[in-house]
């Protein structure tokens, strides 16, 4: 082996020890930020009545949409429990994005709708609509049913039948919390024209029941990768998303569950169809146009309406969707590279952006080129074994601090899971993680950007199991 | 590498025991806050019989005894009193002063010139039910808090507020930066017909646009029938945003005087402001806006030709009669489709 090439090496070794420093102090910063932002979230709204919101006049009626394509698993329970929402004008619009099971057949069913012809304005592209139905039982639900267009399109054809000023979207294998939307909509009241978006906080419904279309977490889910998951989940939300809004960086707000101001999202010209992650697209839009056009602008993360999503709980199911997910960020890039290190556009440009690029999106590749380092060195023999086995264990307890901080994080905002047990579970996984899924997702989303330039750009099946009922 | 190896163990040594301890943190954490949790709710509940026994009965000697036995608790029987508080009027809201006096006064005070947040917060919750006039001047202090605050400060005292508390609202409101203007909507509306004054004496001074847009809002959202000329005095106004408030406020009043101001805004230079004048036109009903409400429907803009088409259905026969006018002629054919469609909007819920 030529010197030159073991020095490049040892360079590289070096790099990859400073970058994993940096990546890890700075989500350590995150959890020391989101424990600051919890507590004083918590201690300030503990003296706040969601029932104030309810019957303020400053609350800002609600267009939920919900695109649905093959939902039948769930669908019917998610209306019934968005119908239960308490929140005092709001509309739900469900999309059927021609789905091919039987998702419309179960919403015309269950909820006694009829076409009607009814006018729309149609601002943004979307598919053609093939019907519009109506429930005299339920006034408040309009389903939509159109030709396949994926779900930036049919989020689109949503909006253009949505009557109120902001709109949430969520998925339709998702339930909510009765009082999530008085809850997440506060900080538009707080600065009505500032705040431009909220994200709530997603939790995993895997192992919950659902009682009246509510989610009743008792329990954590059986399934092994659906534990890790959760463990991420924490992280995600109540980790880095806190930490994000907590430095006015936010630039996720997650397609599951969030709130928007419909006129900021109809002038940046809706949801983009051609984008992968179509949730991350449209916030770093608004971003884009709110700096552009020098308007003032907040987006924001409330770490307590939570809304429950299925987490999938097979290996090659949870690759197709974090496969997806690293295209969605990689894709946000090619579009709206211009903006990262640009202080045109503020923190977005300086900060989060780059964050985003330096961590989430070369992570992966950085964390596997390493490995194969590792593997070349143990070839030419180079290979110090008590520093790498040190290395590795610092790594592994590093790793699971941050898990079991997220646990604290979760303890310090709704303490969702009862049990003892499940706290000491939790934190076994928090160990069992750093193991082998960490690794597994760095694989799956180091292999997204071979598939990205290869042109494998489809969304992929879902498996789900739907809600367990009680 | 020796040192570095040394780094490193010294690292894992570090980094394990902080992993350890926060998990024990965690553990520790939740068995302390589940005791609590558990004191609080018996603490509670045996407050709430106490009271409850005492509530039917004459004089306040047994609140005041409750008073001395439950003031280590004050958390608990502030919780208690705040809930009773909201459902209790006269001689039995007397009794939970009377506790409150005795208990919890001192620490109230203290709360409300904290310079913790969170402790005044906790206070301003507390204002509209027992306050007194020495207050007066911390409540103040309150409404220039952060907007979480003051909007609690507010709201409070919105909920039962004295005389001299309302022009103190009115005097925080028009000194107040225009971005915090928003958070007295809901304390206007609070007032309800008791900010008839504080409106009409803010609309004749020279405030910013905002603040008159915001003010002009809440009388039709109150609605407040007897500020109806102020507001249409403002009809004229340059501000597009202010004429669209006024044509928006006239509908929600209903009255028929107002029909001559609102045909007018129907006239607008400003689109938006049209729509919203023919919404409220639509809404007053009144059959001298029908020729306008039909012409309506022939605009370039959408909403102006919607709003036009639910005035018609709102206005009952001489409506659909109208409707189905326009959707019989051939000359402009989105006004014909409009009205085509509010014909089987009507049909559809039994109007036609």
């Amino acid at each position: 082996m030529k010197p030159g090439v073991l020095a490049l090496l040892n360079i590289f070794t070096q790099g990859i020890l400073v970058y994993f420093l940096l990546v890890n102090a700075i989500y350590m910063l995150f959890v020391v930020m989101s424990a600051f932002g919890i507590l004083r979230h918590f201690r300030w709204t503990r003296f706040l009545q969601t029932q104030e919101i309810f019957s303020s006049p400053m609350s800002k009626p609600i267009s939920i949409i919900v695109p649905a394509f093959n939902e039948e698993s769930g669908i019917v329970e998610s209306v019934r429990s968005l119908l239960s929402l308490e929140y005092p004008q709001f509309e739900i619009i469900v999309v059927n994005d021609g789905s091919t099971d039987t998702t419309l057949a179960q919403l015309v069913e269950n909820f006694g709708l009829k076409p009607v012809r009814r006018i729309y304005r149609k601002v943004l592209e979307s598919k053609p609509i093939r019907g519009i139905y109506t429930s005299s039982e339920y006034p408040s639900l309009v389903l939509v049913d159109k030709v396949n267009g994926g779900k930036a399109d049919a989020l689109n054809a949503g909006l253009n039948i949505a009557r109120y000023p902001l709109f949430c979207a969520i998925d339709g294998d998702s339930l909510l919390d009765r009082d999530s939307l008085l809850r997440v909509v506060r900080p538009f009241l707080e600065d009505p024209d500032r705040v431009k978006a909220v994200g709530g906080v997603i939790r995993l419904s895997n192992g919950c029941l659902i009682r009246s279309g509510q989610t009743v977490c008792l329990r954590l889910p059986k399934n092994s990768l659906a534990r890790f998951q959760i463990l991420e989940y924490f992280r995600a939300f109540l980790g880095g998303r806190m930490g994000m809004s907590m430095l006015r960086s936010m630039i996720i707000v997650s397609g599951a569950f969030g709130i928007f101001r419909k006129d900021i999202a109809l002038a940046c010209g809706g949801y983009n169809p051609n984008a992968i992650g179509e949730d991350l697209d449209l916030v770093v839009r608004i971003r884009r146009h709110c700096y552009r056009k020098k308007i003032p602008h907040r987006i924001v993360f409330v770490p307590d309406p939570i809304c429950w999503t299925e987490a999938p709980e097979r290996w090659r199911v949870l690759a197709r969707q974090r496969g997806r997910w690293q295209r969605g960020l990689l894709q946000t890039f090619l579009f709206y590279g211009r903006m990262v290190f640009n202080p045109r556009y503020g923190r977005v440009g300086m900060f989060a952006l780059p964050f985003y690029l330096l961590f989430e999106l070369l992570g992966p590749i950085i964390e596997i080129l390493g490995y194969l380092t590792f593997v070349l060195l143990i070839f030419w023999h180079k290979v110090d074994y008590p520093f790498a086995f040190l290395f590795f264990i610092v790594s592994v307890v590093l790793g699971t601090l941050l898990s079991i901080s997220s646990i604290f994080l979760e303890e310090l905002s709704s303490k969702r899971y009862p049990r003892f047990r499940d706290i000491f579970i939790l934190g076994a996984y928090s160990v069992l993680e750093n193991l082998y899924y960490r690794q597994f997702l760095s694989l799956v989303r180091a292999k997204a950007f071979l598939d990205y330039f290869r042109g494998r750009n489809v969304w992929g099946a879902m498996e789900k199991k739907g809600f367990e009922r009680t | 590498m020796k040192l570095y190896s040394s780094l490193v163990l010294v690292s894992f040594l570090g980094l394990l025991v902080i992993t350890v301890g926060l998990f024990l943190t965690i553990i520790i954490r939740r068995a302390i806050v589940q005791y609590r949790e558990r004191e609080f709710a018996v603490r509670y509940r045996e407050i709430e019989v106490e009271l409850l026994k005492l509530l039917g009965e004459p004089g306040v000697d047994r609140a005041l005894a409750l008073a001395d036995r439950y003031a280590k608790f004050p958390h608990v029987l502030t919780d208690v009193l705040l809930n009773y508080a909201r459902s209790l009027w006269g001689g039995e809201r007397a009794k939970l002063s009377a506790i409150f006096d005795r208990a919890l006064r001192p620490r109230f005070r203290s709360d409300l010139s904290s310079r913790r947040i969170v402790r005044r917060l906790r206070a301003a919750r507390l204002i509209g039910f027992f306050a007194d006039q020495a207050d007066e001047a911390v409540i103040q202090g309150l409404l220039r808090d952060p907007p979480i605050v003051r909007l609690a400060a507010a709201n409070a005292i919105a909920q039962s507020p004295s005389t001299e508390a309302v022009p103190i609202i009115f005097r925080a409101f028009e000194t107040d930066d225009v971005a915090n203007a928003h958070a007295y909507k809901n304390v206007f509306f609070s007032l309800q017909l008791r900010a008839e004054n504080g409106i009409r004496e803010a609309l004749r001074k020279s405030l910013e646009l905002e603040k008159i847009e915001i003010l002009i809002e809440i009388v039709g959202a109150i609605p407040i029938i007897a500020l109806a000329e102020d507001v249409a005095a403002f009809a004229g106004h340059s501000d597009k945003e202010i004429r669209l408030r006024v044509a928006q406020t006239l509908g929600s009043l209903r009255l028929p005087d107002m029909l001559p101001v609102l045909l007018r805004l129907a006239r607008d230079e400003a689109w938006e402001v049209v729509a919203q004048a023919i919404k409220s036109l639509g809404r007053l009903g009144r059959s001298e806006a029908l020729d306008v409400l039909t012409q309506a429907l022939f605009s370039r803009q959408w909403h102006v030709r919607y709003n036009a088409r639910e005035g018609l259905l709102n206005m009952g026969e001489a409506g659909i009669a109208r409707l189905e006018q326009v959707a019989g002629q051939t000359l402009d054919r989105y006004a014909a489709d409009m009205a085509a469609m509010g014909l089987v909007d009507a049909a559809s819920k039994g109007g036609a």
